[in-house]
């Protein structure tokens, strides 16, 4: 297995990042702007700042065939960054929310995207021809506090989020006159607007921090606060699922979980680390770690005497003392996203984290 | 009383390791505004004004006399510590030694300038610590603080005994 | 009277400034529903909890620790008195100070090698830390503090000033939970204590 490509671009947090359809250029949220990166050689450089907001931006998205960029922010705002010949021009949305906008992603169709929010609700926005605005609609039942999360059905109607209520969910946004109307599937056969499909507790409780669609649409799976993963099969309209699946783990909280084909699924956190999870309606379970262990490099510390490491152990309760962790990412990752996928399957997929670093795994 | 002194040395690791444990579980923090105040991004644990996003509280504690309350939140958690006082002097020292540390609290980043109520020191890690800081640590500075507390006081209340016994000597010499 | 009157007499006393006034919104953050944060929990009453307790005990009179162990950890009571709680609680901590240190690890492995087992280590871990946490408490009657001390003659004398035996016999107490929480992490992984924390099924 290739080791990974690692990419340190700064030393502040990265929200959320974002690559172009050509994987030429990244985007990445960097405080209060958006940053954008080009491929030059095996490096990324810096070129072009989008400075539109005044609070941190929390999530940015670039739609790949329009190459439009989305980003929101804790000012409220989400703005759309048309491209032209003189740079990216950006566009206010009328997200009509007074609270903070935390998670912004298009619709597979390019034609809405969904802004969560603080403001205990989604809102869904779509372009209106006739006054030239991105105008939203709003999910507001019964999400009960702040959305951190959403993820779209390959329908483009579907729209799961998760949420500090501890609950996923999954809505119908749909629009009439901007989208197809939906094949019926195993979430519902008639979704108007609103609709909730399915809402989802763990017993544990726990703040929802991801969520994400099979790619076949008819899984999900969600990722919370009391370190676990769920993975939800319904089974059509008005019916309990047919599984829901809850893997409690060892470890600590993930932030962000993709899946690779429908009975893989890649999840990382706060343990700096990204892990693999198999399984299928029967039953999932950890199947281990992505990182290479013993990578040269990282794994020699220094030498200690016995008396100073015991007397560590005893005073401190520690095997040892390091500065650095033995991870790629040296601090929380808060973003997967895949990167080259071949069908339903990923083969590479990009992470980033608190620590600045952009990450290209192999899977 | 020496004797005392080694038996408590042995039951100061696993102390010591809960805490470890506990904080590092506890110290998942994310960025997260305020849900109350528009535009605003708050400690959670300070403002109190979202029930969901408090986690559980958790007390470790080594005896009735020592002990750790962690309280989590989204974006922040709170460490209070009771550090031993054995008697009235300890009680005395610990108190002004933490009101020294409280009034530069500034030049501690994570230290609160109140304690809360029942506690001796507070300390408040935010995300934004998190973020500029490595967790493990913030954690490594929390346990050295607790065991060197207990080492500067024991110290202190030594060199405070010396010094009364030096004092009372020497005001009781002429009267042999 | 006048309305201006009226309205500074009103105005005279503060108490109108510490009100709340979020909380008076029904939809303000302050309002939110914790209990849509667990699944509906069945009440369990005193003379259950007794009957659970008995039956864990003549466990561990049989000699049947780790059955006593899974016994009293797969019936936690989340929806009781606090009578009901503190008894369970008891029951907990009664076990686990008949097993040997030794034998801790195993056991843990064992019963987090088993179906539900993990639960099992999470409901251990929320005893854990409520032990530790009223032990703490419970010995408020006790004069503990300093502060309430009677001042001593001797102000600098250590002997005879120590806040009483019963901080010897909680340390104890307190060093076996220390010992299963180190255990339990081992075996359980920082998850289990995360998960104390995020769930409002409260022991």
């Amino acid at each position: 297995m290739a080791s990974p490509e690692v990419h340190h671009l700064f030393h502040n947090p990265i929200a959320d990042h974002s690559f172009s359809a050509d994987r030429k250029t990244l985007a990445v949220a960097r405080d209060t702007t958006v940053e954008l990166y080009a491929k030059v050689g095996s490096a990324f450089k810096l070129k072009d700042e989008l400075k539109g907001h005044d609070k941190t931006v929390t999530s940015v998205d670039i739609a790949p065939n329009s190459g439009r960029i989305v980003s929101c922010s804790q000012d409220r705002n989400a703005l759309v960054w048309e491209p032209s010949p003189t740079g990216y021009k950006p566009t206010l949305v009328l997200l009509r929310i007074n609270r903070a906008a935390t998670f912004v992603r298009w619709s597979p169709s390019e034609t809405k995207f969904a802004v969560g929010s603080g403001d205990r609700l989604i809102a869904i926005c779509y372009f209106e021809e006739e006054n030239d605005w991105w105008v939203s609609k709003h999910l507001k039942k019964p999400i009960r506090s702040t959305i951190t999360t959403v993820a779209w059905h390959p329908n483009s109607v579907l729209l799961a989020a998760g949420s500090t209520d501890a609950h996923a969910r999954v809505f119908s946004s749909f629009i009439k006159g901007v989208d197809a109307r939906p094949e019926p599937g195993v979430w519902g056969e008639r979704l108007p607007f609103g609709t909730v499909c399915g809402e989802y507790l763990n017993n544990s409780a726990g703040w929802v921090h991801s969520v994400a669609f099979s790619p076949s649409g008819d899984a999900l799976a969600y990722a919370a606060h009391d370190s676990s993963i769920t993975v939800v099969y319904p089974n059509g309209p008005d019916q309990p699922p047919k599984a829901i699946v809850s893997i409690n783990t060892q470890l600590l909280p993930f932030m962000s979980l993709i899946w690779n084909g429908e009975a893989e699924i890649i999840a990382a956190g706060y343990d700096c680390e990204a892990f693999r999870f198999k399984g299928g309606v029967d039953g999932w379970q950890l199947s281990g770690t992505l990182e290479a262990k013993g990578r040269p490099g990282l794994g020699d510390s220094r030498e200690e005497s016995a008396l100073n490491m015991f007397r560590q152990m005893d005073l401190r309760g520690k095997a040892k003392d390091d500065t650095q962790l033995k991870t790629v990412h040296q601090n929380t990752i808060t973003t997967l996203r895949p990167y080259e996928s071949s069908g339903a399957s990923v083969k590479k997929f990009s992470s980033t984290g608190v620590d600045g670093r952009v990450v290209i795994w192999n899977t | 009383m020496v004797r005392l002194t080694a038996a408590s040395s042995q039951s100061l690791r696993p102390y010591l390791q809960a805490v470890r444990s506990s904080l590092t579980a506890a110290l998942c923090l994310s960025n997260f505004a305020s849900q109350t105040a528009e535009r605003h991004n708050v400690p959670e644990v300070e403002a109190r004004t979202s029930p969901e996003v408090l986690l559980t509280p958790l007390t470790i504690a080594r005896n009735e006399n020592e002990r750790v309350l962690i309280e989590p939140s989204i974006n922040s958690i709170r460490i209070s510590i009771k550090i031993k006082q054995a008697d009235e002097i300890e009680h005395i020292l610990v108190h002004k030694f933490t009101r020294f540390l409280t009034q530069r609290a500034e030049s501690f980043f994570i230290l609160r300038r109140k304690p809360i109520k029942g506690y001796d020191i507070s300390f408040l890690i935010t995300n934004f610590h998190t973020e500029e800081m490595l967790k493990h640590k913030l954690v490594d500075f929390i346990i050295q603080f607790m065991e060197e507390v207990d080492k500067e006081i024991s110290e202190m209340k030594l060199f405070l005994n010396a010094r009364a016994r030096f004092v009372a000597e020497s005001f009781l010499t002429p009267f042999d | 009277m006048s309305i201006i009157q009226q309205h500074t007499a009103a105005s005279l006393s503060d108490a109108w400034r510490t009100i709340d006034i979020d909380a008076l919104q029904e939809d303000s953050s302050v309002n939110f529903d914790v209990s849509t944060l667990h699944p509906p929990l069945p009440e369990v009453s005193e003379a259950e909890v007794r009957q659970i307790n008995a039956q864990v005990r003549q466990l561990l009179r049989g000699g049947d620790a780790e059955g006593a162990l899974r016994g009293s950890l797969e019936m936690p009571v989340y929806n009781g008195s606090d009578l009901a709680k503190e008894a369970h609680l008891q029951t907990v901590i009664e076990v686990l100070q008949s097993i040997k240190a030794s034998d801790m690890t195993p056991m843990l492995q064992r019963i987090y090698g088993t179906p539900g087992g993990s639960e099992c280590l999470d409901v251990l871990m929320k005893y854990l830390f409520k032990g530790m946490a009223s032990t703490t408490s419970s010995g408020g009657s006790a004069p503990r503090t300093p502060t309430r001390m009677t001042p001593q003659q001797t102000g600098f004398s250590q002997v005879g000033s120590r806040p009483g035996g019963s901080s010897e016999s909680t340390g104890a107490a307190m060093s076996v939970l220390l010992s299963w929480h180190e255990k339990v992490v081992e075996v359980g992984g920082l998850g289990s204590i995360g998960r104390v924390m995020t769930d409002w099924r409260k022991v």
